[in-house]
């Protein structure tokens, strides 16, 4: 019997001219865009090693520039890589890292790309939506919805069919739109997109981060075919629903998170931190006056004198790390507050939630960034500062074989390796999320359709 | 409608506050002394020093006032940039807060979103309705016009948006003129109107192509359906399309790129102008005085051909997106609005001009005294450091006009599509 209905269910979908053309056009859209996000990794890989190189050239015991690696799976999710800066200057003075610019893009304020996040997130659950409205609700309207529940079908069987076709066809769907993606962007990337067992790995939990957003916007729309009387005001629903959700809550979430919680732009930040500097340079150089002096008059040796020198420097180089550091740590923890805010004004979006998701598994969202940025401080202050000192301690400019100590070769720059069970761990969150929206909705969907009476 | 317009102005507003109090600060700092000095520590077997320096960051430009209605392209040029004899962007200022993944909730987003999910949704049932009910063909049948039914139809549903619409719109210049002190002046008003007529076009063509499709379809459910599909398409795929196809067909290189070209330029150059001898301090600024003049004409040039590109770019964007309604207003809005590809040009343009001063200014300091050189480039810097003014009422029209008259083809086109439908309706 199941067979039957979940069998009717296919055709039914099949006859009407919903999927089929949107199957050709998510074909289309994914191979273009499939082949546009693979192009556009090549050349950022081009990039990044060509930036390795300038960075090498440039870098030296003052001044030293840390790039960011580019995560293996940019193409299929792009969250904010593109959005935020990749490489930050270290300069011993002053003691803080500095993004540079990134590059200049005034397109993406218009437009932005269209990865797989963006196909499934907001076309494949259109389509869903679109598939699964009315489910329940032509029945009603048709009159056949009575007929069925009186027959001798258990309710839940019928339910059970109509979500299973829904179901296995907006899952087939993902999983042929999925891999189409993949195997045109691993065509399409000249062998720069690789896929080892880390990456097949992520790519299986970026799978079910989708498998999860288009259950829960199926669910959604079946929960309320089954609550309502006429497919136009289903659909009605399920599209304001969408829209909020999809369109509308994504682009004025951060917007509504700095109105409540703002925190001051770069510049203002800056110039408190610069005048901060501009206050311990002046003190700091009235004090090496000082010390030049005593020991001009006391006759120091050279050797004596640059030892104090190097005690002297040292201590500043503490003090503005402490004094600056507290002003730039001050802006940071705004920031993270208004960050962590913002996610929990963006949480109530499945689609956000999804994206977040994505970014975890795929590196590109702001929890990788922040551990980039992490790891940059981290560098500075372990590796490039005290290797920058020592360097300069042997700097002994009087010596004619100046220089003639070790070259400046600090440790070579890594960011903190994210293991398989870091990455569950961290996307557990918004994947639980996911899952129990989605359960949620199906007990409704269950039990509106249990409890359905037909007599009204 | 017009809670989302109102939220949209509100945030908007408050992103522009914070913008233009960031700029001001740039400003103020700018005017901070830059703190610098040695020490020179002086023993009887040897000597050394220490220098410290620490000064304020290149200046920013100012917001324009209309970002707070349509953002366009104005976040791009938020950020540091210095003019010498290279043009240096810094990093971009509200970075580290918002998270840039989405695209600002500005009006224009409100628009292409809004303005045309309402208008298919009020003209998508004009006619199946009336076919499923079977009033149409009563109607037909009455000695009544073809074109007068179509016409009343036309009426109906663009009167019921535009109604909304304005109220909407109303509801939000009001807000930003009195709760934020915005849109006060009366070119700002007339940009605020021009935007408002643009937007009212774009319903009209969504519009027609409800018209269009319920004039197709058998029933309202099919006629809805493939209006989504149809809606989705013209507002999301075909203009990030277009920018696509922007970046395909007229890739620019990368900022690092031009970067490692300049590096690679000037080391070709100094590399063939090593003195024979290294001592010789009159033979060195002699060979100063012929390389530096020609490695300013190289960053010159490779500038011009860097900022070339990314302007064709955008040009070229800006044409491909006559391709879809939703691509042309979002191009054609932020051009009305100041904030579009007209003004990133003459951005770029304000900065090439200000690279072409400097380096004349360096150029001729190698041939004067020191203080005469010194007084050149000061004010060879300060007409460089010049601040962006807003674009013109009629520069942002001219710039707007591809736009503005792709979307009236696109109304014309689909209003014929709609009328001929219509026209030839078989209610057999």
């Amino acid at each position: 019997m199941f067979n039957i209905l979940f069998r009717q269910e296919i055709r039914e979908i099949f006859s009407s001219f919903i999927f089929l053309p949107a199957l050709v056009v998510l074909t289309i859209l994914v191979t273009l865009s499939a082949h546009i996000q693979a192009r556009w990794y090549h050349n950022l890989v081009e990039d990044y090693t060509l930036r390795q190189n300038i960075n090498q050239a440039v870098s030296n015991e003052t001044v030293i520039v840390l790039s960011r690696p580019l995560p293996p799976l940019l193409p299929f999710f792009n969250g904010v890589y593109d959005s935020l800066p990749g490489e930050f200057k270290l300069q011993n003075d002053p003691v803080l890292a500095n993004p540079l610019s990134g590059d200049v893009a005034p397109l993406s304020w218009l437009f932005s790309k269209i990865d797989l996040g963006f196909i499934v997130g907001v076309l494949m659950t259109l389509i869903a939506i679109l598939l699964a409205h009315n489910a329940v609700v032509n029945e009603k309207e048709r009159g056949t919805f009575r007929l069925i529940l009186a027959g001798p079908v258990p309710r839940r069987m019928v339910l059970a069919a109509k979500l299973a076709c829904v179901f296995s066809l907006v899952l087939s769907t993902a999983f042929c739109t999925a891999s189409l993606y993949i195997l045109v962007v691993l065509v399409s990337s000249g062998g720069t997109v690789a896929l080892n067992a880390a990456n097949f790995s992520a790519l299986a939990l970026y799978f079910l981060a989708c498998l999860l957003v288009l259950i829960v916007f199926t669910a959604l729309s079946i929960a309320i075919s089954v609550s309502l009387r006429h497919s136009s005001i289903a659909l009605g629903v399920c599209l304001s629903i969408w829209g909020t959700s999809v369109l509308v809550w994504p682009s004025f979430a951060p917007y509504l998170a700095n109105s409540f919680l703002s925190v001051p732009l770069r510049e203002a930040a800056q110039r408190e931190i610069a005048l901060k500097e501009g206050e311990l340079s002046r003190a700091e150089l009235t004090e090496h006056r000082r010390l030049a002096e005593a020991l001009k008059v006391q006759n120091v040796g050279v050797e004596s004198a640059w030892s104090q020198y190097l005690e002297l420097r040292r201590k500043w180089l503490e003090r503005r790390h402490v004094e600056i550091g507290r002003l730039s740590e001050l802006w940071k923890r705004q920031i993270r507050v208004q960050r962590r805010f913002s996610n929990g004004v963006a949480s109530l979006s499945p689609y956000l939630i999804f994206n977040e998701a994505l970014g975890i598994v795929c590196d590109t969202g702001l929890e990788s960034y922040e551990n980039f940025l992490v790891s940059v401080e981290q560098y500075g202050q372990n590796e490039f500062q005290p290797a920058s000192f020592l360097h300069l301690s042997q700097q002994k400019s009087w010596l004619k074989s100046n220089g003639a100590g070790s070259p400046f070769q600090p440790r070579s720059f890594q960011t903190r390796s994210v293991t398989l069970s870091r990455r569950l761990k961290a996307v557990a969150w918004p994947i639980s999320i996911l899952f129990i929206e989605g359960i949620i909705l199906l007990v409704i969907s269950f039990f509106r359709f249990e409890y359905y009476d037909i007599r009204l | 409608m017009t809670v989302t317009f109102l939220a949209s102005a509100h945030l908007m507003a408050l992103d522009f506050q914070q913008r233009w109090n960031n700029w001001n600060i740039n400003q103020i700092s700018q005017q901070d002394p830059v703190v610098s000095g040695s020490t020179k520590y002086e023993l009887l077997d040897g000597s050394f020093f220490i220098r410290l320096v620490t000064g304020h960051g290149p200046p920013i430009h100012p917001p324009q006032p209309l970002s707070a209605l349509v953002k366009g392209m104005d976040g791009e040029i938020n950020r540091t940039v210095s003019v010498t004899n290279r043009i240096i962007f810094g990093a971009k200022q509200d970075e580290p807060l918002i998270s840039t993944a989405s695209n600002p909730p500005d009006t224009s987003f409100a628009i292409k979103l809004l303005v045309s999910l309402f208008a298919l949704f009020f003209s998508i049932d004009a006619v199946t309705f009336e076919k499923e009910t079977g009033v149409l063909r009563a109607m037909l049948a009455l000695p009544v016009r073809r074109w007068q039914i179509f016409l009343s139809k036309l009426a109906a549903a663009f009167s019921g948006l535009l109604l909304s619409f304005t109220i909407a719109y109303l509801s939000e210049i009001a807000f930003l003129y009195f709760a934020h002190g915005l849109v006060t002046n009366g070119e700002n008003l007339l940009r605020a109107l021009l935007i408002y007529c643009t937007a009212a076009l774009y319903g009209l063509i969504f519009v027609f192509i409800g018209l269009f499709i319920s004039t197709i379809a058998a029933q309202t459910k099919i006629a809805v359906t493939r209006a989504l599909l149809v809606w989705v398409s013209i507002v999301f795929v075909l203009p990030n399309a277009s920018a696509l196809l922007a970046e395909m067909f007229f890739p620019t290189q990368s900022y690092n790129h031009f970067n490692v070209r300049l590096q690679e330029a000037r080391q070709q150059i100094r590399q063939t102008a090593v003195p024979a001898d290294p001592t010789d301090q009159q033979g060195g600024l002699q060979i100063l005085k012929q390389t530096m003049p020609r490695i300013y004409e190289v960053e010159r040039r490779l500038t011009n051909e860097y900022l070339t590109r990314e302007k064709r770019q955008i040009h070229y964007a800006r044409l491909f997106a006559v391709l879809s309604p939703s691509g042309s207003l979002s191009f054609g809005l932020s051009d009305l609005a100041g904030t579009g590809v007209g003004a990133y040009d003459s951005y770029l343009d304000l900065l090439r001009a200000g690279q072409d001063k400097m380096i004349d200014a360096f150029t001729r300091q190698l041939d004067l005294s020191y203080q005469a050189g010194v007084k050149l480039v000061q004010e060879a810097e300060s007409v460089a450091g010049r601040q962006r003014d807003q674009e013109s009422l009629g520069a942002s029209l001219r710039s707007a006009a591809m736009s503005l008259l792709s979307l009236l083809s696109f109304a014309v086109l689909c209003g014929w599509a709609a009328y001929r439908g219509f026209e030839r309706c078989d209610m057999r």
